[in-house]
């Protein structure tokens, strides 16, 4: 009986057998990559608005604080979309008739909302709240990037749930000082651009803000820069004192610190951060 | 007892009908009596089936949620099931890789002031209701009211609610309330409305033929706005009639307060004042009674109830006394003339001698605390119980120190509503009735059957019907105007101590709805004057008075910011007496009686369409979505019934078909009906629900009545929650073991019951205040079920030393049953309503429930409430078996559910022997219905079908009190997280805190001796103790409760 099947089929049995694994193992890759795409994400993207609303003019180009928009970034889980007051409150003023800004004025008379697209979009059953973030240190920038340098709103990052404990893991590499949250050029520290930073040594209820001080200028010799160590009457005296009468705020040393490990870890203590294992515990994000 | 027993036997035969397969035996009471009898100490049972260990018990309890598979049986919804299969397999691989649809934000256009979005405010207002005001404080977020709660600062409820008050949220959002006003079906103005009504009225110079029925008056305003009509239309008639509380005490203006706190001897007369609102004052009465007992070692009180229908007040009671409704006034005339009050004879009636040694027990202990006891009287009885009650207490000395009596009637205008609508429906009939205006009340549904009110109401020229939805009255009125409710318009209310609290509205009406204050200011002189400003000017004087400085204005902020006037406490009447009329005789023993009460969930009808109350399983029968005939075992036997047949009762000449179901306790030859139910038009929820015991309720009657019964065929489907979530899947399944994974009532028994081999667990641990005494570690004592050594786990042991470690502790001697608490879940949590069907099936979606373990025989039980949610177990059984990580522990010792996860294995729920996990088996939320999304607690995702839930301790409000404090570089403190159901207890029976706090109020609960965990003995390391009962039992009656078994009929 003759073989129906020639010898070669054997290698074509052995190419199929690889292949089917190695199409597998593609698929796995795709939809993995997929997952993490732009396309999922929308990382990058710039939705159409109804206005081309420019962070990159009005924060570096004329300077706004970020809170003059966002006013709950502080106080609540919502950062806030500013109402159509806000921006009438100049543009009733200047470019009172761009074509650009028609459907603020619209909104304005007709009294319905802009409707903006959502650009930082987070999953319905994710619970995120801006206070804390703001509070404890860590900058607009760190997640939302470098927003004075964006004509369009778009998410630098993909806000998927990998690049959340990415930090909660870790949070002392992206901690800075909480005067620095709105800083959109904060550099991290190096060898070259120390910081150095003074601390309340109990911040048993004093709120963060009040109980870190940090500079980037060398504050020895430097009493401008020790003179913005406040409010003195939260600053319990330390036993450095050299029995300077003379000085009426007690004097709390500096630290310089030339890493963001060794700034996130200094920070972490005195901010009172929660531990990672707390951090990244469900509850915190899902309920 | 043996010849009742006799008798029941012959109740058997007549109903195992021959050729029937005698496989499925009806419960009987002689087994279970048997049963009962065999065993020493204390016996727990949790549902009747369980206590005749029935061969559906049987099947029910194998499976985790009972009949679970019945539903493939049905081929329509087999193939609804392949469909959804279908579609959901399709989407299945593909729902990870979908993105998100554009979402946009609508900004405000002028952002209000003092809004920060994210973050709710409290605004503090107050539910009128007609046995007194409850004061809240009310959550709004992005002022949409949220959470429904009491006002903690206010000093008659502290904080607490109660389940009514809880349900108006969900009645205020209610999709199917009426959204226009409309005259003939057409849709019109109030305006036009407003105009044609007062023309006409003015034309008629002094109001003839110009009436108004309206629900029972609570808001002071509204009674002077009527008074200022009467001046300009003396001849303009008012009828108010509430049919909860036509004929009672309450409605002719009788108005006492109790101080239980100063009580050391309570007696109810068919009083139900520990579970519900619709007793006078419930939230101070039940949270005075439960402060003595927290601490047994300080002294406690001792209740005792005489009561017909059982109520969670008899079964919490010390001794309980089960008699006929109709038994109740001469039982207390009786009292009254052995304590010697002048003027009253003991009327003649066979009391058995279990009767007269409780009387004479009664005597005894109320004449040894004279001064420091009180005798409340029964609101849903004859008003001469009431006098009498206030009688015995002054004649005891009680008044003026447990007990005042007001000068001031407890509702503004107080008047003989059955009279008066009487007197309405004959002057409709002679066609005096020109205009009829019904303020928020239902006539049609509810008014007495022998008034015959729609054939009177068809002679009125024009009939108008402010309401909330377009009822039964309101569909056949002329015009319909919808009603606003108490959250979107002004009004005011006083508390049961008198305190005026001003409603304050939350929100704009959200069907532009009007207030009966809109409908009689437009016949005053100036009808613009809106119901604010009819408010402000009502009390300026009082408010003025109470004003920092005189400033009304100032004052005005305040009792808004506060919630109630200051100095408006009722004033107590001197030397007040009530004429003690003819004391009803009782109905004789051989006939029927028909007992009317508001229904404990949905009251007098008015909650019908409220999908939370209707899904609440009532106090002590647990039934939910229906009422019953409810009669105790022994007429059930004697009738020759099972629970769920179908049985025409008949009063008078109304009939109605209803189920009939048990409730232990209850009086022989003896119905309960619960009013409220049978409506047509009350909604998507509620029309169609129960049967309509109006229909049964007549003018001579309003409380109980004579009637009849007959049988008809078929089974009516009640959907009852007793043996849901019971397991004892060892013991049947696999023939060995003991039966213990289980929270059957067999497994409750205390040690001496071990005998059996299957305790002792010790679900349910209690002492009397002397076996306390003499040994404060009982609860500890003689239970296999403490917690094993800490190293006996084969998981590595975890140490919780964060700063916070959460734990509850629930007091099982405060706890009342009542069920406020899990209304207030149902508010906070976003639970779904699932409907009656899924109910019977087992699955109700409430993260907590209360178990009722009853004691003691089948006649004359006791029960012990316990509050069951997720205990937060420290090993977790739940945990080790999810395949994804879907359910698992924090470094704080919760056990969280993550939604996203959860695939629905329900392994979890398969292993947790607490059963307090829900499983959505179908869409139970509703995604779709808009004015629900308004209500929805944003801080908590919307659970959709296949995910497995359950009780978080309110994990947003812990995350939101941990965040709070972290700003302020700080720990939580002692109190500032409080779980959704501990705010609405009105007994204080639940604190959650930190236990590795040890200056917590919880820590030093938990160290109590008497602190006991639940089937601690798998070690499981339940973060939830229970703090065990003490009874302060008289030695004089029987310690179990066997011997007072009730009036055999």
């Amino acid at each position: 009986m003759p073989q129906i099947f020639d010898r070669s089929s054997n290698a074509l049995a052995r190419m199929s057998l690889v292949l089917t694994g190695l199409i597998v193992i593609a698929l796995g890759v795709t939809l993995d990559q997929l997952q993490r795409s732009p396309w999922v994400t929308r990382q990058g993207q710039r939705p159409d608005q109804p206005v081309p609303f420019s962070h990159k003019h009005h924060v570096q180009g004329l300077g706004l604080q970020c809170q003059y928009c966002h006013t709950s970034v502080e106080k609540s889980s919502y950062a806030g979309i500013p109402p159509t007051r806000t921006c009438m409150n100049c543009h009733a003023q200047i470019w009172t008739n761009a074509q650009l800004l028609e459907p603020v004025r619209n909104s304005w008379y007709t009294g319905q909302s802009i409707p903006w697209i959502k650009v930082h979009d987070l999953p319905d059953f994710v619970y995120f709240n801006h206070e804390i973030h703001v509070n404890k240190g860590i900058g607009c920038e760190t997640c939302h990037g470098k927003v004075d340098e964006m004509p369009l709103m778009y998410a630098q990052n993909t806000l998927q749930m990998e690049w959340c404990l990415n930090c909660h893991r870790n949070p002392a590499k992206n901690l800075r000082p909480t005067s620095e949250i709105y800083n959109m050029d904060w550099d991290q520290p190096g060898v070259d651009k120390p910081v150095w930073c003074a601390a309340v040594p109990n911040v048993d209820g004093v709120p963060t803000a009040e109980s870190v001080s940090c500079t980037r200028t060398d504050p020895s010799g430097n009493p401008a820069a020790q003179a913005s160590l406040k409010p003195e009457a939260l600053f319990r005296p330390v036993s450095l004192t050299t029995g300077d009468a003379a000085q009426a705020a007690p004097q709390i040393p500096y630290e310089k610190f030339t890493s963001q490990d060794e700034l996130g870890h200094y920070l972490l203590k005195h901010y009172n951060i929660r531990t990672p294992k707390d951090l990244m515990s469900c509850e915190v994000c899902h309920r | 007892m043996s010849s009742e027993m006799k008798k029941n036997e012959g109740g058997m035969a007549q109903i195992s009908s021959p050729g029937a397969a005698p496989k499925q035996e009806p419960m009987t009471l002689d087994q279970v009596r048997l049963k009962l009898n065999g065993v020493r100490g204390k016996k727990f049972w949790r549902s009747l089936d369980e206590l005749a260990d029935t061969e559906e018990f049987r099947a029910a309890v194998e499976k985790e949620f009972p009949s679970a598979a019945q539903e493939w049986v049905d081929p329509v919804s087999r193939r609804g099931f392949l469909k959804l299969m279908g579609a959901s397999m399709a989407l299945a691989g593909l729902a990870g890789c979908t993105k998100q649809p554009d979402e946009p934000i609508y900004p405000y256009i002028k952002a209000p002031e003092d809004l920060v979005l994210g973050k709710p405010m409290y605004f503090a207002s107050a539910h009128p209701f007609v046995t007194g005001a409850v004061p809240l404080l009310v959550k709004s977020s992005e002022f949409r009211p949220i959470k429904i709660d009491g006002n903690p600062e206010h000093k008659y409820n502290r904080g607490s609610s109660d389940p009514y008050t809880q349900g108006t949220l969900l009645d205020m959002y209610d999709p199917d309330r009426s959204q226009h006003a409309m005259y003939r079906g057409e849709n019109r103005d109030w305006q036009e409305f407003a105009e044609e009504f007062r023309n006409k009225v003015a034309s008629t110079k002094d109001g003839t033929g110009i009436y108004f029925l309206s629900s029972a008056i609570t808001s002071p305003t509204l009674a002077r706005q009527w008074s200022e009509v009467q001046k300009i239309y003396p001849k303009a008639k008012l009828v108010q009639y509430e049919p909860a509380i036509a004929g009672t005490f309450l409605a002719s203006g009788l108005n006492v307060q109790y101080d239980l706190s100063a009580a050391d001897v309570i007696v109810s007369l068919d009083a139900d004042f520990l579970s519900s609102a619709s007793y006078p004052g419930f939230h101070k009465l039940v949270r005075d009674y439960a402060d003595r007992r927290k601490q047994p070692e300080m002294g406690m009180n001792r209740l005792y109830a005489v009561e017909s229908m059982t109520t969670t007040t008899g079964l919490k009671a010390e001794h309980r006394l089960g008699l006929r409704a109709s038994e109740i006034p001469s039982f207390a005339a009786a009292l009254a003339a052995a304590l010697g009050v002048p003027g009253v004879t003991a009327p003649g009636y066979g009391w058995t001698d279990d009767q007269q040694k409780f009387l004479a027990v009664l005597v005894k202990e109320l004449k040894a605390n004279a001064g420091k006891c009180a005798v409340i009287p029964g609101l849903y009885q004859d008003p001469s119980v009431a006098a009498l009650a206030i009688a015995i207490n002054a004649a005891l000395g009680n008044t003026g120190k447990t007990v005042t009596v007001s000068s001031e009637p407890a509702i503004p205008l107080p008047s003989d509503q059955i009279g008066d609508l009487k007197a309405l429906v004959s002057d409709m009939n002679a066609g005096k009735v020109d205009w009829l205006v019904i303020l928020n009340a239902n006539p049609i549904y509810d008014a007495p059957a022998d008034l015959d009110f729609l054939s009177a109401f068809n002679k009125a020229n024009i009939v108008a019907h402010l309401g909330s939805h377009v009822d039964e009255t309101g569909q056949i009125a002329h015009w319909h105007i919808p009603s606003a409710h108490y959250l979107e318009s002004w009004s005011d209310a006083r508390a049961y101590d008198g305190t005026v609290s001003v409603v304050q509205p939350l929100i704009e009406p959200l069907y532009g709805g009007r207030s009966a204050h809109h409908v009689l200011q437009t016949l005053l002189d100036d009808p613009k004057i809106s119901p604010y400003e009819a408010v402000r000017s009502t009390w300026k004087d009082a408010i003025t008075k109470a004003a920092p400085g005189g400033d009304f204005e100032k004052g005005w902020r305040k009792v808004l910011h506060d919630g109630w006037i200051e100095g408006t406490t009722y004033a107590a009447a001197s030397g007040a007496k009530l004429a003690i009329h003819g004391v009803p005789a009782p109905i004789a023993k051989d006939s029927i009686e028909v007992i009317f009460r508001p229904d404990p969930n949905i009251y007098d009808g008015r909650w019908n369409n409220v999908g939370w109350l209707q899904e609440l399983p009532k106090p002590v029968v647990s039934l939910a979505w229906d009422n019953a005939a409810i009669v105790s075992g022994a007429t059930l036997v004697k009738w020759g019934f099972e629970e769920d047949d179908i049985i025409e009762i008949s009063v008078g000449n109304g009939r109605v078909k209803a189920p009939i179901i048990v409730a232990p306790g209850h009086p022989d030859n003896a119905i309960t009906v619960y009013l409220g139910y049978g409506r047509e038009f009350a909604g998507r929820v509620g029309s169609g629900q129960g049967f309509n015991a109006y229909l049964l309720r007549n003018t001579w009657a309003p409380f109980y009545a004579i009637g009849a019964q007959r049988k008809i065929e078929g089974k009516w489907g009640v959907a009852i929650t007793k043996s849901h979530y019971q397991d004892h899947r060892v013991k049947s399944l696999l023939g060995q073991g003991k039966g213990d994974n289980s929270l059957e009532g067999d497994e409750a028994v205390s040690p001496a019951g071990s005998a059996d081999g299957i305790g002792p667990r010790g679900i349910i641990r209690y002492a009397t205040l002397d076996e306390f005494k003499a040994n404060p570690n009982f609860a500890h004592e003689g239970y296999k079920t403490d917690t094993p050594p800490y190293d006996d786990s084969l998981f590595p042991n975890w140490t919780y030393n964060e700063p916070y470690a959460w734990a509850m502790s629930v007091d099982m001697n405060s706890c009342t049953g009542c069920n406020a608490c899990i209304v207030s879940c149902y508010a906070e949590n976003n639970i779904a309503v699932v409907g009656k069907q899924q109910v019977r099936i087992g699955r109700n979606m409430q993260w907590l429930r209360i178990d009722a373990y009853f004691e003691g025989d089948l006649a004359a039980p006791r029960a012990h409430f316990q509050p069951m949610a997720c205990q937060h177990c420290e090993n977790a059984p739940c945990e080790q078996v999810c395949p994804v990580g879907a359910t698992v522990h924090t470094p704080e010792g919760l056990n969280v559910m993550v939604y996203n996860r959860c695939i629905g294995t329900r392994y979890c729920s398969n292993n947790c022997p607490y059963k307090v996990r829900r499983f959505n088996f179908l869409l139970y939320s509703d995604y779709e219905t808009e004015s629900l999304k308004l209500m929805r607690n944003p801080d908590v995702t919307v659970r959709s079908r296949g995910v497995m839930e359950k009780c978080s301790y309110c994990v947003q409000r812990i995350q939101e009190a941990k965040i709070e404090a972290d700003k302020e570089n700080r720990l939580v403190r002692d109190g500032e997280i409080v779980t959704a159901c501990q705010q609405a207890c009105p007994a204080q029976a639940i604190t959650f805190g930190n236990k590795n706090d040890k200056e917590s109020r919880v820590s030093k609960l938990r160290a109590q001796q008497r602190s006991y965990q639940l089937i601690a003995d798998i070690n499981t390391r339940p973060r939830t103790t229970y703090v065990a009962e003490v009874l302060n039992l008289n030695q004089e009656l029987e310690v179990t409760p066997t011997e007072f078994a009730p009036a055999k009929g």
